[in-house]
């Protein structure tokens, strides 16, 4: 076991090695970013608004966008596009930029905020990202792409189940009618045989064989026992658990469309994960911020995206606010009792955990579901499994030191050895 | 030795009633009416029988577990814009300033979701600290739905437009007509809103006059300085500069002026570990807080706190070389004004004479007296003068008679209630019927909004804008940290509505800020709730000799009565909060009776008058009636231990808060005299005529009786409170606070850190560990914490029947005992024998000494309640904490009956549901609800609840600590407790951290802990309190 662990380790680290080495070679002869970085990048600033194909999103596609630029030459297209970035208000409002200008117009006078934080060597990794884009292919078939998730009436798959029911009755009507018979041709015999038997009738014929039978009806009783505790154990563990919970909500918002499809990061829309206990259901404004853009949804038009106006008081054809705007009553989902506190940004900033861990792959939820349980139990399994982010983490300091010499040898350490599953880190 | 001494609660017990020792070893001393329920008739009668309550209970227990089965439906509605500032979850504070014409305090007020939710101390402030009871709960009347929520016009709702048109109207008829229009208001300490005032007078062409009249009156103090100092102002006292302080009368760590100010600057100079422990006499007649604080305490009649002024001046004049004045002897008055002349001689120009007289005669040989002390200038300051309050007594008579003689024609109230405060013999609603207009600019539908034209509601000071300055040059602003609820607006915009001034207040406000310092003072200001403004200083001219002859020959002729009664205001102030929950169930921090006022009277002379005095919950007061000169009320007698015998005393502000149609105590202001100078005079002969007539009575101070005190036997009693003298404590720990040890099986003498049964938890070495130490010496009793406590923790109010039961609900509670005068020292200096002694002990003093200790769950490392717990709804956390786990909790009440320091309360109802606390609890009503605190649950009936030390808090902390990637900073973690405190007694921190302030605090001479010897290491320390006295006199 030893000897192939440290196999292991020399094969490892041999491969690091050449990683590195290829690392320092590519370093060496290229700038100092990647593409790869361009797209982690893109994703973080851009893709809010903008899709790296050509499909129109706050702001437009920006497939082949370098081709559109104005600036001449390699050098002249770069310095447009990092002034543009950096402060595209001042090029808006000098009014000079005749493709600005006409882009501005296009998209409703809704200005692109600027980035000033990126710098020109991030800009130009930003480019060489979009540039080398492709756009994955669609499925030939285009089935799931191509239906509309809202209408496609989701039945669920029942008939094999329904098969077997069907067949089970069948079944019961055969043994029930081939026992008839069986006992008519019995009772034919015996009379051909001159034995008089006597039937008892239902039920006192079972207790008559349960009689007679004592060992094996003793364990029937004692399975069927069974069987009917399992049944309300487990009908008592369900009260309260909502999993799967998937109610209807007012406006026919895509999960799927906004954090799959167009990447948008979850904590731009639930920004408060990230502050406080709430992960906040976004305001009205934070839906404007994209859709006073975009103004018709990918399956269901303009409806759906209509009522955010309506909410909003927002009339799209004057691109004017009126005074009378009421908030969206959405249904909530993810239900926890009044005496647990949960606080999101423990887990999201300071845990590091993936919304995806308990929220499941709300990425691909067309409507959304609760994909927990949200029980005590699982709050207390996952705090069991967990590794504490400590390293890097001044607050763990002290405490990790004190717990690496307690336990000798051992680096990491779960929730539970912390103290999580204490009573009063979540009830008080 | 402190240990020697003797500490009760109460008369019962000291003298060991046998149904308080019953009642004390138990945890809950409730009363289970079981014969009264069978011996109800009409259980017999009773139509539902055994089967029909079995065929109830299976159907609830069904519809409830179907209900259970479905999905609730919970909406979840996020803002259309959501501000910038407000993130879900996350509390903002805005600094802001209370000002109700009596109490000041510079606060941080803590909202949730846009809600206030508590109300903290401003650490900005150079004026207060803390939050006083009284500011504290402020925060519950913004949601009290018996404010007025819109204008009236006599009973019926009007329309501001109209109101405002009709007012205009008759204002301007009036001030054409030659007649004045009067703004009557409590004091004023804001510069705008003085300035504004100033502009609506020219409005109605100097037809306008401001009358201030304060209900908790200074005018004979203002008066007196007026002579003095050339300006109706106060010095602002330096107690943290005095060696040695003389109060006479003046409660002045509780009520008395910017008592917030007062309480800290003293603790500062309480700490023996300081430069200096300043020496506290005081003299009284009512045990006050102050009183009860005092290193040494003296008792006479209220009037005859002015004769010994004058004894005392006499005795000062005498070293001074200056002439006598005429005064009368007091009785047993020569054994202590000698002693404290001497000490205030030897330390001139670092003493203070303070006093509470609202006699300007007497104000006047006080200052006398603190010039001949050289104390002008240094404690006493002039250079800033305290504005607080303004109040002139006679002026409002004058205004009396100013509407019955057609002078005044209209009458704009604002602050006050005149109605209620002032004696009926100045018959004030008479002259108040006779206006052509009558506004009351009011919050509530007092007794004079009632009889008012018109009511222009108010806003509460969370809604509103406004600039204080309590003390000259130290300028706080008041802030809205909420939209309005109701139909109301601040008085100022009212008054610029009806006088034509623009724009708005806020406006004006704002203007008048950036005037001076641009809009950057304007922010500053509104960021940090205080700012600094030029101070107008002004000097001391000395008493003439003939105003001082004059002033001792008046004092020379008042009379003393064998009876007079003496009028106070306890700590729920003058009866404009009177209908706050938090603080009518808050115990009087000396008497702790809750719900009502009595007459407080000397044990001693209650037995006398035959008076029962051991009150307990079963056993009723009696009542009886105070006559002076033809008023007469009658109120239940309460024993009163430090009470000048001849003297008894009702407090103010009672008989106005109803709760369900009953008034809560009796209005005593028909007491209330005037006396020659037209000062209001809150004390007067008296007669009382004892009856036979009971009244069941709340106090809380037989309650939660810690285990074993037992003043019959002071050598078996375990160590509650450690105290010792200045000269004690100068011996070092090994005298005033040795350490405890106690014999193991083999006799071996161990300390309760070894003598350990159970093995210790391994926090010592890992994590936090969280602690609390509480400093006996800064403490004074005055209960701030007790209400912020409720405030943080949604602790449930309960009211007067459940607490008479036992059954109040704080999670800390402030034990309040006196010790006799009587010990081993004083035995050995009379040469008194040990019986002798003992007997002398159990001899209620009829001025004991007394200690207060705050007391909460100790969070003990070896926990009684952990152990008895068959749920394991009470466990030990690896911080330290003792936890209480609400939803697991079965409500057998084992813990509590095993805990020493009986901190653990009950939920013996749903307090938020049941209909006996309907008006009481304010979590029934729909807006009060608003207050809660949304992080802490609201606890169901049959479960246990206690202190957790502000978890919620700690949580908080530590998850900011781990965003910031740093160490949680000693001090960035308050409990609720410690915001709310004055003087800093409070201090909370990681024990683990070797550099925290309390771990500092643990590791002191001084401290101790409660009941170490039981074993039960808790997480609490005490410090030793240390009085300014001899050996021989403790």
């Amino acid at each position: 076991m030893r000897i192939f662990l440290n196999k292991k380790t020399s094969m490892y680290q041999i491969f690091r090695s050449i990683a590195s080495s290829a690392m320092v070679f590519v370093l060496f002869f290229s700038s100092s970013l990647f593409a790869q970085d361009g797209a982690t990048l893109f994703k973080n600033n851009c893709a809010n608004c903008h899709s790296p194909g050509a499909k129109r999103g706050t702001g437009p596609g920006l497939q082949g966008f370098w081709d559109r630029i104005p600036g001449g030459d390699e050098a002249g297209k770069t310095k447009w596009l990092v002034n543009w970035v950096k402060n595209s208000a001042a090029v808006i409002n000098g009014g000079k930029d005749e493709y600005i200008n006409k882009l501005y117009a296009e998209y409703n006078n809704y200005p692109m905020q600027a980035q000033p934080h990126l710098s020109d060597d991030e800009i130009v990794a930003i480019k060489d990202y979009l540039v080398n884009y492709v756009a994955p292919v669609e499925d030939a078939s285009g089935s799931s792409a191509k239906k509309n998730p809202f209408i496609e009436s989701e039945q669920k798959d029942n008939t094999l189940l329904n098969w077997l029911l069907g067949l089970a009755i069948v079944f019961l009507v055969l043994a029930v009618a081939l026992a008839g018979i069986k006992r008519n041709l019995q009772s034919t015999l015996d009379e051909k045989q001159g034995v008089t038997r006597q039937y008892l009738p239902f039920p006192k014929n079972l207790f008559k064989w349960m009689g007679e039978h004592k060992l094996q009806a003793g364990f029937i009783i004692l399975l069927i026992k069974i069987i009917l505790l399992v049944m309300l154990y487990d009908w008592t563990m369900g009260i309260g658990v909502y999993q799967g919970y998937q109610p209807e909500q007012p406006i026919k918002f895509s999960h799927a469309i906004h954090a799959g499809e167009n990447g948008i990061s979850c904590v731009y829309c639930h920004h408060s994960a990230e502050k406080g206990k709430h992960a906040g259901i976004p305001s009205v404004n934070v839906c404007m911020n994209c859709h006073k853009g975009i103004q018709e949804g990918t399956w269901t038009g303009t409806k759906e995206i209509s009522k955010i106006y309506a909410a909003a008081d927002y009339d799209p054809a004057t691109g004017k606010y009126g005074d009378n705007p009421k908030p969206i009553e959405w249904i909530k989902i993810h239900n926890l009792p009044d005496l647990a506190y949960f606080n999101h940004s423990q887990h999201v900033v300071v845990g590091q955990i993936e919304c995806q861990t308990c929220h499941g792959p709300v990425e691909e939820m067309t409507e959304l579901y609760q994909h927990s349980e949200l029980t005590m139990g699982w709050c207390i399994d996952c705090h069991r499994k967990t590794e504490v982010k400590m390293e890097g983490n001044g607050y763990y300091n002290k405490m990790l030191g004190e717990l690496k010499e307690k336990h000798k040898g051992v680096d990491v350490f779960k929730v539970e050895d912390i103290g999580g599953l204490e009573c009063s880190k979540c009830h008080y | 030795m402190s240990k020697q001494k003797k500490y009760w609660n109460s008369i019962q017990h000291l003298e060991g009633d046998a149904k308080f020792v019953e009642n004390a070893n138990k945890e809950f001393a409730e009363y289970v009416p079981v014969d009264e329920f069978l011996s109800d008739e009409k259980i017999e009668t009773a139509t539902t029988s055994r089967r029909d309550f079995l065929k109830f209970l299976g159907f609830s227990v069904s519809a409830a577990t179907l209900a259970a089965c479905e999905t609730p439906v919970t909406k979840s509605i996020p803002y259309v814009n959501k501000p910038h500032e407000i993130t879900p979850g996350i509390a903002n504070y805005y600094a802001s300033t209370y000002y109700d014409g009596n109490d000041y305090a510079s606060i941080l007020v803590k909202t949730r979701e846009g809600r206030p939710i508590l109300i903290e101390g401003n650490e900005h402030s150079t004026v207060s600290k803390g939050a006083s009871a009284r500011v504290n709960t402020s925060v519950l009347d913004l949601y009290d739905s018996k404010r007025v929520q819109g204008p009236l016009k006599g009973k019926q709702a009007i329309s501001w437009k109209k109101a405002d048109a009709e007012i205009k109207e008759k204002l301007n008829t009036v001030a054409q007509s030659g007649k004045q229009v009067v703004l009557l208001s409590s004091s004023m300490i804001s510069p705008t809103s003085k300035r504004l005032l100033s502009e609506v007078s020219t409005a109605f062409n100097g037809a306008f006059k401001h009358v201030v009249y304060d209900a908790i009156s200074y005018s004979g103090l203002l008066d007196a300085n007026e002579k003095t100092l050339g300006s109706r102002v106060i010095p602002t006292y330096r107690f943290d500069k005095s060696k040695v302080t003389l109060a006479i009368g003046a409660d002045f760590l509780e009520g008395w002026l910017l008592s917030s100010k007062y309480a800290a600057d003293f603790a500062k100079v309480r700490n023996p570990e300081a430069g200096f422990m300043t020496k506290h006499y005081q003299i009284e007649s009512k045990m006050s807080l102050t009183g009860a604080n005092a290193d040494e305490r003296y008792t006479v009649k209220p009037s005859e706190q002015s004769k010994v002024t004058v004894l005392l001046y006499n005795e000062l004049a005498k070293k001074a070389g200056v002439a006598a004045l005429k005064a009368s002897s007091v009785k047993g008055s020569e054994q202590f004004v000698a002693k404290i002349a001497n000490d205030l001689w030897s330390n001139k120009g670092a003493s203070l004479v303070v006093s509470a007289s609202n006699d300007v005669n007497t104000q006047l040989v006080v200052n006398k007296i603190n010039e001949l002390l050289g104390n002008y200038g240094t404690t006493l300051d002039v250079s800033a003068p305290t504005l607080i309050k303004q109040g002139k007594d006679k002026d409002m008579l004058d205004l009396i008679q100013d509407i019955n003689s057609g002078k005044v024609g209209a009458v704009l109230t604002y602050g006050v209630d005149p109605a209620f405060n002032l004696p009926a013999s100045l018959k004030f609603a008479e002259a108040y019927a006779k206006l052509d207009l009558s506004v009351a600019l009011s919050y509530k539908l007092d007794h004079t909004a009632k009889i008012s034209n018109y009511v222009a509601p108010v806003n509460h000071y969370l809604e509103s804008w406004d600039d204080a300055e309590p003390i000259s040059g130290s300028l706080s602003l008041t802030q809205p940290v909420i939209g309005k609820l109701f139909d109301t607006r601040q008085w100022q915009d009212s008054l610029m509505k009806w006088a034509s001034v623009e724009p708005d207040y806020y406006t004006y406000l704002q203007n008048a800020f950036k005037a001076v310092g641009g809009q950057k003072l304007w922010n500053t200001s509104v960021h940090d709730g205080v700012a600094k403004g030029t101070a107008k200083p002004v000097a001391y001219t000395p008493v003439s000799a003939a105003d001082i002859a004059a002033a001792g020959e008046a004092i020379f002729n008042t009379k003393t009565a064998d009876l007079e009664v003496e009028l106070y205001y306890n700590v729920t102030g003058d009866g404009t909060r009177a209908d706050n929950p938090w603080l009518q169930e808050l115990p009087d921090p000396v008497s702790k009776v809750v719900w009502d006022n009595y007459i407080a009277m000397s044990p001693s002379q209650m037995k006398e008058l035959g008076l029962e005095t051991n009150i307990q919950q079963e056993i009723p007061a009696n009542l009886a009636t105070v006559k002076v000169g033809s008023n007469e009320v009658t109120l239940p007698v309460f024993p009163s231990p430090g009470q000048a015998k001849g003297a008894i005393s009702i407090a103010l502000g009672y008989g106005k808060a109803l709760v369900k149609e009953e008034l809560v105590g009796k209005n005593v202001a028909n007491f209330i005299a005037l006396d020659a100078q037209k000062q209001m005079s809150y004390h007067a002969a008296a007669s009382l005529e004892g009856s036979t007539e009971t009244y069941l009575m709340a106090s809380s101070q037989t309650h939660h009786t810690i285990m074993d005190v037992d003043p019959k036997d002071p050598e078996k009693g375990r160590k509650i409170v450690n105290e010792t003298t200045l000269e004690g404590f100068a011996k070092g720990r090994e005298h005033y606070n040795p350490l405890i040890t106690l014999a193991d099986a083999y006799g071996e003498q161990k300390t309760t850190k070894e003598l350990n049964l159970w093995e210790d938890h391994p926090y010592d070495t890992f994590g936090h560990r969280w602690g609390m130490s509480i400093d006996l010496n800064a403490c004074n009793g005055c209960s701030a914490c007790v209400t912020a406590c409720h405030s943080e923790n949604n602790v449930p109010v309960v009211g007067k029947d459940e607490v008479r039961r036992n059954r109040d609900m704080f999670w800390l509670r402030i034990d309040r005992y006196y010790s006799s005068d009587m010990n081993e020292q004083v035995a050995k200096e009379n040469e008194l024998g040990a019986w002798e002694m003992y007997s002398a002990m159990e001899q209620p003093s009829d001025n004991p000494q007394v200690v207060f200790q705050p007391v909460m769950c100790q969070h003990c490392n070896h926990a009684p309640c952990e152990t008895v717990c068959p749920v394991a709804a009470t466990t030990h956390s690896n911080e330290g904490l003792n936890q209480m786990t609400y939803n697991r909790c079965v409500g057998t009440r084992y813990c509590a009956n095993n805990c020493p320091y009986k901190v653990r309360r009950f939920n013996w109802f749903q307090y938020d549901a049941y209909d006996k606390f309907t008006g009481v609890n304010p979590a029934q009503d729909d807006l009060s609800r608003m207050v809660l605190n949304p992080d802490v649950t609201v606890r169901s009936r049959g479960v246990m609840e206690k202190c957790s030390m502000c978890v919620q808090r700690i949580q908080a902390g530590k998850l900011d600590a781990k965003k910031k990637k740093q160490k949680v900073q000693d001090g960035a973690i308050k409990t609720a407790c410690q915001t709310a405190c004055p003087t800093n007694a409070i201090s909370f921190g990681d024990l683990n951290d070797q550099t925290s302030e309390v771990r500092a605090k643990f590791n002191d001479d001084r401290a101790y802990f409660l009941l170490e010897e039981v074993g039960t290491q808790p997480n609490v320390s005490y410090m030793t309190k240390v009085r300014n006295i001899k050996e021989s006199q403790s």
